[in-house]
């Protein structure tokens, strides 16, 4: 009896002392979403943590967009959501959080996004940090005729860094190499993903390097859809060309229900290296590593695979034409709307996005190139 | 207050008067032993709770037991004050699921760090084993009945403190970081095992009640005076403090 009463006294103070407070105001500051009044934007705007990318229609001038935000609930932003502005330049935006102690500039790009390189060198990289600087990685870049970066290119190195694994760029799946046919190349290895990545049932990261956009806040959960492949093309693809050099891993491997690699005997890993045109519609703008050559998916207009690839440490030099999907074609007026999509993928594994492959298999990749109709039309 | 230190600073003054004086067979006589065992049930919490801390999902005090044994002087004529030095082996521990927001986080593999803002749910183990030693105070309320209050120290030899986050986000850094989600299946472990303090001192407040000739049921609140975690240890951005029932029996001799 005195017993269980005193453990009634202690836990009714207990509880007294426990009681949850007041939800504390919001410390983000995020854009959530942007808009533009009337029929501006050619498809969804790309939102990153610090950057907003606005493609708009090719008739629609830059000079006076008055984009409209949906921000973290109570955050402000300055200038003020609605206020008009000329985006012949990139506008910085400034959005504190609700609590006042956090802010954060969002530089914000309006573009037509009609001059896509067709040539890639893989020349320029710049270095990200992760795991507060105790990691480094590449991402390359591409440079327009002015000498200034005109495209970014997408990997999943931002999430590798998750796996503890990595340290300087090297280390990576992704990172530039010194002996490319003319100057720098890319280099696509497969590494382990430790014990955290095993965990999490994805043993193995295949190097890889897209056109589109990596979307690292789905990178753990779906890493398949993490992957937006493609960006804005107004041009008719005919040729997919470049060099590679692939050096399988030793040991292909599987993961297990557990998420252990088991080795499959007899099995040689080998890579991807293709381009695709599709057509982008509202709810499926770009594909994603579930969809990206799916036969059934009725948005791919054509691709350009290389069909015999083979292991070689002599550079392969490599020209494969698009092949149009039976009945499909390319309607002029979508691509002057800008309506279709390209993308180039890599992947030092080609099962990479189930997570088999050989570590260590190694994909290096350089002066790729994308001719178009108009191209050899002029030649 | 005043009283109950001068049992304390007393049952010294006799016992090394007594010794000294060579009179130390009727200073042993008058001891009274006992030993006793008892479960803990209680947890490592903030006080009060951090807003931070949005919803307690779910506790489990987990079975905490304990042993010890405890040396007791009676004073005066009237015997009602006295004062015990004892020595316990304990175990505390608790598993708790909490949902909360913007809560300091790090994970810790291979060496490196992933640091930031946690928004979602967070599972957290924490288990100790220690050797503690009070100091207390003993009074005699009634025949049956004895109070006692004191100090206690304790040396942790094993600790354990880790658990996972799961079905939220980090904001890597702080809030303004690149956005981490973690759903479904996906978990991030944690572990502060290392950061844990070896040493700790507390309070403890009890009593104890004769129910059968020598046998006692003793109930003790322990109120730990520390942090859990060491002072440089700055990710977890509140004190935790153990605060555990001890309930259990002992026999008396």
């Amino acid at each position: 009896m005195k017993i269980s009463e005193l453990a009634i006294v202690f836990c009714a103070a207990a509880m007294t002392m426990s009681c949850i407070r007041q939800e504390p105001l919001n410390a983000e500051c995020d854009i959530v979403s942007v808009s533009l009044p009337g029929d501006v934007l050619n498809r969804q705007p790309l939102i990153d943590n610090n950057k907003v990318t606005l493609i708009v229609k090719s008739d629609v001038s830059l000079m006076g967009l008055a984009p409209e935000f949906e921000l973290t609930p109570g955050a402000t932003i300055e200038p003020a959501s609605g206020t008009v502005r000329n985006f012949l330049l990139p506008q910085t935006y400034t959005v504190t959080s609700q609590d006042g102690e956090w802010s954060k500039e969002y530089t914000i790009i309006a573009e037509h996004n009609n001059t896509i390189n067709l040539n890639y060198g893989f020349e320029h990289v710049k270095e990200a940090s992760a795991l507060g600087g105790a990691c480094r990685y590449d991402v390359f870049y591409e440079v327009g005729p002015t000498g200034q970066e005109s495209m970014e290119w997408a990997s999943a190195n931002q999430a590798y860094a998750l796996s503890f694994q990595a340290s300087t760029p090297n280390t990576f799946p992704t990172y530039q190499g010194e002996d490319g046919v003319e100057g720098y190349c890319a280099v696509l290895v497969t590494r382990s993903t430790g014990s955290w990545g095993q965990r999490l049932g994805k043993p193995i990261a295949s190097g890889n390097l897209f056109i589109g956009k990596f979307d690292m806040s789905d990178a753990v959960n779906h890493p398949l859809e993490a992957t937006h492949f493609g960006t804005l093309f107004t041009n008719v693809p005919s040729q997919f060309s470049g060099y590679y050099k692939y050096t399988p891993g030793e040991t292909y491997c599987e993961p297990d229900a557990d998420g252990n690699l088991v080795a499959v005997p007899d099995k040689t890993d080998s890579f991807s290296l293709y381009a695709v045109l599709y057509e982008s519609v509202p709810g499926q703008e770009w594909l994603d590593g579930n969809n990206v050559l799916a036969e059934d998916n009725p948005y791919i207009i054509s691709t350009a695979i290389i069909p015999d690839r083979y292991a070689s440490e002599e550079w392969v030099e490599f020209s494969v034409p698009f092949t149009y999907r039976p009945g499909k074609t390319i309607d002029p007026e979508k691509l002057k709307a800008g309506n279709y999509s390209l993308a180039v993928v890599m992947g030092s594994s080609q099962d990479g996005d189930r997570f088999c492959g050989a570590v260590g298999s190694t994909l290096k990749v350089d002066e790729l190139s994308i001719t178009c109709v108009s191209d050899t039309e002029s030649n | 207050m005043k009283k109950i230190l001068l049992a304390v600073l007393a049952f010294f003054a006799i016992g090394v008067n007594e010794i000294s004086a060579g009179g130390n067979q009727g200073f042993f006589r008058s001891l009274e032993y006992e030993v006793n065992a008892g479960t803990n049930i209680g947890g490592a919490s903030p006080i009060p709770l951090p807003a931070e801390i949005r919803k307690i999902n779910s506790y489990s005090p987990e079975l905490n037991l304990q042993i010890g044994a405890t040396v007791r002087k009676w004073l005066g004529t009237d015997q009602k004050w006295g004062a015990g030095l004892g020595l316990r082996f304990e175990t505390k521990g608790m598993k708790t699921k909490a949902t909360v927001k913007n809560y300091g986080m790090e994970i810790i593999d291979n060496g490196k760090t992933l640091k930031g803002r946690w928004t979602g749910k967070v599972q957290t183990k924490y288990h100790t084993q220690q050797l503690v030693v009070p100091l207390t105070a003993f009074y005699k309320l009634s025949s049956r009945v004895v109070l006692n209050v004191g100090p206690y120290l304790s040396y942790a030899f094993s600790n354990d403190f880790n658990g996972y986050v799961f079905d939220g986000y980090l904001r890597e850094g702080d809030p303004t970081g690149d956005k981490i989600s973690f759903t479904g299946d996906s978990k991030a472990s944690y572990d502060f095992g290392n950061e844990l303090r070896k040493f700790q001192w507390g309070m403890q407040l009890g009593a104890s009640v004769k129910v059968y000739r020598q046998l006692v049921v003793n109930a003790n609140l322990e109120w730990g005076c520390n942090d859990i975690f060491n002072s440089s240890f700055k990710t977890v951005s509140f004190n935790l403090y153990p605060i555990y029932l001890n309930l259990g029996f002992g026999y008396v001799f």
